[in-house]
């Protein structure tokens, strides 16, 4: 993992579209500016890692136990 | 004359399917990025439910309905990245779909994610499976009532 050390209203680039901007620090808190192209989804890891596990778990459903 | 291929599934013996048929999810599903194409084959006729096999993996399929089915007011709004991505305006039919997850010998467990609905651009079939940062749409959503009572 690259680690960097940015200040407030400092940002880092990634790829050619991609800026992730540190708005405010605050206490244990760290509010982000993200911006990326329209077509980019950007979300918080945890809401993405349950769709995760879901999709795993929903892999495993089997055609008989269907609802009719 | 339409061109088709045979593919070999775990779950439907193998299957027919045409160009046409076949449903793109650019960035994979979540999680999953290596499963890009899929084929939609109807569960049952007149079932709402229907499976999205994926054509990457032949012993990999989804169970996905149509949330109306088990939902009343279930309409979310499309995230801009969603509708960019398709290519959606106003006026572009969209099919969307809730996976669901059904504990194995548990019809009455399942589940909808209402959190990552499948959605495709019936035109271009393009897809994806969006995540929506919405608190009235979980990720497990029980169907039944009898199972919502011991969620809670």
């Amino acid at each position: 993992m690259l680690v960097l050390t940015r200040k407030v209203n400092q940002s880092i680039v990634i790829g050619e579209g991609i800026e992730v901007v540190v708005l405010e620090v605050r206490g244990e808190q760290v509010r982000l500016g993200i911006k990326a192209p329209r077509d980019v989804a950007v979300h918080r890891k945890e809401i993405f890692e349950q769709i995760q596990s879901e999709n795993e778990a929903a892999s495993g459903t089997k055609p008989e136990d269907v609802p009719e | 004359m339409t061109t088709m291929t045979a593919f070999d599934t775990a779950r439907f013996g193998t299957i027919q399917f045409g160009p046409e048929d076949i449903v793109t999810f650019e960035e994979g599903l979540i999680g999953l990025s290596d499963l890009k194409a899929f084929v939609l084959i109807q569960h049952k006729e007149d079932s709402p439910f229907r499976w999205l096999q994926s054509l990457d993996e032949g012993n990999i399929a989804f169970l996905v309905v149509d949330p109306a089915a088990y939902t009343s007011n279930y309409n979310p709004e499309m995230p801009e990245s969603a509708t960019t991505a398709l290519n959606l305006s106003e006026e572009t039919p969209i099919l969307v779909y809730t996976v669901c997850t059904i504990p194995n010998g548990n019809p009455r467990g399942m589940t909808l994610n209402l959190a990552g609905p499948v959605v495709i651009n019936a035109e271009s079939r393009r897809a994806r499976q969006v995540v929506l940062e919405d608190e009235s749409c979980p990720v497990r959503f029980a169907v039944f009532d009898d199972q919502k009572s011991q969620v809670a």
